[in-house]
C-alpha cells in the first residue's frame, strides 16, 4: 500500500508537469528542453524559502512559481519572436546553465550533493487534487480563446498572424502557463521527496515529458494525460528493468511515430458527447456483426 | 598568458565547430534541429573505445572507427526515425520528437552497456605538451585543431565543388524540385546523415580525450547548438565562426569566472545575441513557412 501511494503521488506530480508541456507542445507546437529547469527553480526556491527563510508553505510556493514565471519571461522574451526551433535550443542551454548554477551556489543550494532537510508536506491527496486541477485548468485553457489561437498558430503561424492573432503574445502566454504549472509541480516534488539535487532536472527529464505527450496523442489532452500516467507508472512498476527503461520508452515512441503518428488516442477527448458517440459506434459495430452472422 | 588562453580557446572552438557543422548540415537539408546528435557522438566514441582503443590502437584507428560508427548510427537513425516522416512530409514537430527519442535510445543503450562509469582514452601522445617559445601547448589540442580544420576544409570542398555537394545544396534548397530534376533526394539525405555522423564520431573522440568518456558526454552538444544559434541556424560558415568565437570567449570566461558561472555567462551571451541579432552572424535566418 505504501508503495502504491508512493507511485501514485509521483505520477500525479509528473502529471502536473506534463499538463504544462501539453500546453506548450500539444497546443502551440513549441518544444522546451529546459522545462525541467523550471521544475528545479520551483523546488529549490520553495525549499529555500521554507527552510532557510522560515516562510509558511503556501506563500513560499506562490513566490517560487512567480519567480519561475519571471525567469520564464526573460528567457521567452527573445525566443517567442523567432522560429520555433529556437525555443528548444535556447531552453536546452538554459537547463544546462541552471544545473551549473545550482551546483555552483553551494552555500544556498547545497551544491552537487543536493539540498536536504525539506519537510514532507505533500500527501497523495494534495498531489491528486493538484493534478486534477491542473488538467482541468489546461482543458479550460484549450477551449478558451487563447487555446484555439494556440492551435491555429501551431498549424500555420503566418496564417494565424494574417487572421489577426497576436502570435508573439499567444506564444508567450502558453509558455508562461506551462512554466507556472511545471514550477508548481516542482514545489510539490520538493516537499514530497524532502531532498532535491541538481542532477534530476536535466534535458532528459524534459524530453521524457514531451515523449509522454506524444505517446498518448499530441492533439488530445486526454491522450497526453493517459500517456503520462502509463509512462510514468511503468518504470516504477518494472523496477528490475530500470536500466532498460529509456530503451523501452524510445522503442515505443519510435513505433508510434512511424505507424500511428497521432499517438494512442489521436484527437479523441474525454467529453460526454464523445463517450456517447464511441459507445454507440461500438454497439452498432457489435450488433452489425451479430446481424451478419445470423443472416449467413 | 592571454595568447595562451587564445590558443586553448581556438582548440576548444575547433571541436565545437565539428559539432556545430554536423548539426547545421542536417538542419540545412531537413530543416529541423537534430537532438540525437549528442548521443550519436557519445555512442560513436564509446564504440571506438571498446573496439580499438581498449586494445591499444592509436589515434588514427580510433578516429576512423569512431567516424564509421557515427556514420552507421546516423544512417540507422535516418532509416528508423526520419525516413517515413520525410516521405510523408510530416510537420517538423515529428522530426523533433523522433530526434530526441533517438537520442534517448542511444544514450539508454550506452548506459545499459557501461553503467554510469567513466572511461579514459589511453594516452595517444608520447609528449603531452609542446613548448613553443614561452607557450606551452598540449599536443592533443594541436592535433584536435589540425584534424578539425582539415575535416572542415574537406567538407567545404565537397559541398562547394563536387557534383554530390551541388546535389546536396539543391536538396536543401527544395527537396521536391530537386527530386523532379533527377536527384535521388533520399540518397542525398542519407549522405548528409553519413557526413554528419562522421563529424559526430570525430567530435565524440575529441571530447572523450579532452574530458573523459561517460554516457552523458553528449550533453556537450549544447555548445554546438549555441554556436549554431550565434552563427545563424543552418549556415555552415556561420556555425564555424560561431563555434570558434564561443570556444575563445568560453576559455576567457573560464579563466576569469571559473567553471560554474562561465556556463551561465555563455548562456546569457547567447540570449543577448538573439535579442540584438536573431539572424546570427551569417545572417541567414530560415523563416518558418513563406
Amino acid at each position: 500500500m505504501a508503495l502504491l501511494t508512493n507511485v501514485l503521488t509521483q505520477v500525479f506530480i509528473t502529471l502536473i508537469s506534463v499538463a504544462g508541456v501539453y500546453v506548450l507542445t500539444g497546443l502551440t507546437g513549441m518544444f522546451s528542453l529546459g522545462q525541467a529547469a523550471f521544475m528545479a527553480i520551483g523546488s529549490y526556491a520553495s525549499g529555500i524559502f521554507v527552510v532557510k527563510l522560515g516562510m509558511p508553505l503556501v506563500p513560499a510556493i506562490i513566490l517560487a512559481v512567480l519567480l519561475a514565471v519571471v525567469v520564464g519571461y526573460l528567457i521567452g522574451y527573445p525566443v517567442v519572436r523567432l522560429r520555433r526551433d529556437y525555443i528548444s535550443l535556447v531552453t536546452l542551454g538554459f537547463g544546462e546553465a541552471i544545473a551549473a548554477l545550482l551546483t555552483r551556489m553551494t552555500s544556498l543550494t547545497g551544491g552537487a550533493s543536493g539540498f536536504t532537510g525539506i519537510p514532507r508536506r505533500t500527501t497523495l491527496a494534495i498531489a491528486a487534487v493538484s493534478a486534477i486541477l491542473a488538467v482541468a485548468l489546461v482543458a479550460f485553457f484549450k477551449s478558451s480563446k487563447y487555446g484555439r489561437q494556440c492551435i491555429a498558430l501551431r498549424g500555420d503561424e503566418l496564417a494565424a498572424k494574417a487572421m489577426g492573432i497576436n502570435v508573439i503574445r499567444v506564444k508567450m502566454t502558453a509558455f508562461l502557463l506551462s512554466v507556472a504549472l511545471t514550477a508548481y509541480s516542482g514545489c510539490l516534488y520538493a516537499f514530497y521527496m524532502t531532498y532535491v539535487d541538481p542532477n534530476g532536472f536535466d534535458w532528459k527529464k524534459s524530453a521524457d515529458w514531451v515523449i509522454m505527450v506524444f505517446f498518448g496523442g499530441v492533439n488530445s489532452l486526454t491522450g497526453s494525460t493517459l500517456g503520462a500516467f502509463i509512462l510514468s507508472a511503468l518504470p516504477q512498476v518494472l523496477r528490475g528493468l530500470q536500466n532498460y527503461r529509456y530503451v523501452i520508452y524510445a522503442v515505443l515512441v519510435l513505433l508510434i511515430i512511424n505507424f500511428k503518428p497521432s499517438g494512442l488516442l489521436g484527437e479523441w477527448e474525454l467529453t460526454p458527447r464523445n463517450i456517447k458517440r464511441t459507445w454507440n459506434g461500438l454497439r452498432a459495430k457489435l450488433s452489425g456483426k451479430a446481424g451478419k452472422k445470423e443472416g449467413h | 598568458m592571454s595568447l595562451q588562453i587564445l590558443l586553448n580557446g581556438l582548440a576548444t572552438g575547433s571541436i565545437y565547430a565539428l559539432i556545430a557543422t554536423g548539426f547545421a548540415l542536417i538542419f540545412n537539408v531537413l530543416k529541423f534541429s537534430n537532438f540525437s546528435h549528442g548521443a550519436t557522438m557519445t555512442a560513436a566514441a564509446f564504440a571506438a573505445y571498446f573496439l580499438v582503443s581498449a586494445n591499444g590502437a592509436g589515434l588514427a584507428a580510433t578516429l576512423a572507427v569512431a567516424g564509421i560508427a557515427g556514420a552507421a548510427i546516423a544512417l540507422f537513425g535516418e532509416f528508423v526515425g526520419f525516413r517515413r516522416i520525410t516521405l510523408n512530409h510530416s510537420s517538423s514537430t515529428y522530426f523533433f520528437v523522433s530526434s530526441i527519442t533517438l537520442g534517448t535510445l542511444y544514450e539508454g543503450l550506452v548506459t545499459v552497456k557501461v553503467g554510469s562509469n567513466f572511461y579514459n582514452f589511453p594516452r595517444f601522445f608520447t609528449n603531452p605538451t609542446i613548448n613553443l617559445g614561452d607557450f606551452v601547448i598540449s599536443t592533443s589540442d594541436i592535433m584536435m585543431f589540425t584534424i578539425s580544420m582539415v575535416a572542415l576544409i574537406i567538407l567545404a570542398y565537397v559541398i562547394q565543388k563536387t557534383r554530390l555537394g551541388r546535389a546536396l545544396r539543391a536538396v536543401s534548397f527544395d527537396r521536391d524540385t530537386a527530386q523532379l530534376m533527377g536527384i535521388d533526394s533520399t540518397r542525398i539525405i542519407q549522405l548528409t546523415f553519413v557526413i554528419s555522423g562522421v563529424l559526430a564520431g570525430i567530435a565524440g573522440v575529441f571530447l572523450g580525450i579532452k574530458y573523459t568518456l561517460y554516457p552523458t558526454l553528449g550533453s556537450l552538444v549544447v555548445k554546438g547548438f549555441i554556436a549554431s544559434v550565434i552563427g545563424g541556424l543552418g549556415s555552415l560558415t556561420g556555425a564555424v565562426i560561431g563555434a570558434v568565437l564561443l570556444g575563445v570567449v568560453e576559455t576567457i570566461l573560464l579563466s576569469v569566472l571559473g567553471s560554474g558561472y562561465s556556463t551561465i555567462a555563455t548562456f546569457a551571451i547567447m540570449l543577448v545575441f538573439l535579442l540584438l541579432r536573431p539572424q546570427g552572424i551569417a545572417g541567414s535566418n530560415v523563416q518558418e513557412k513563406a
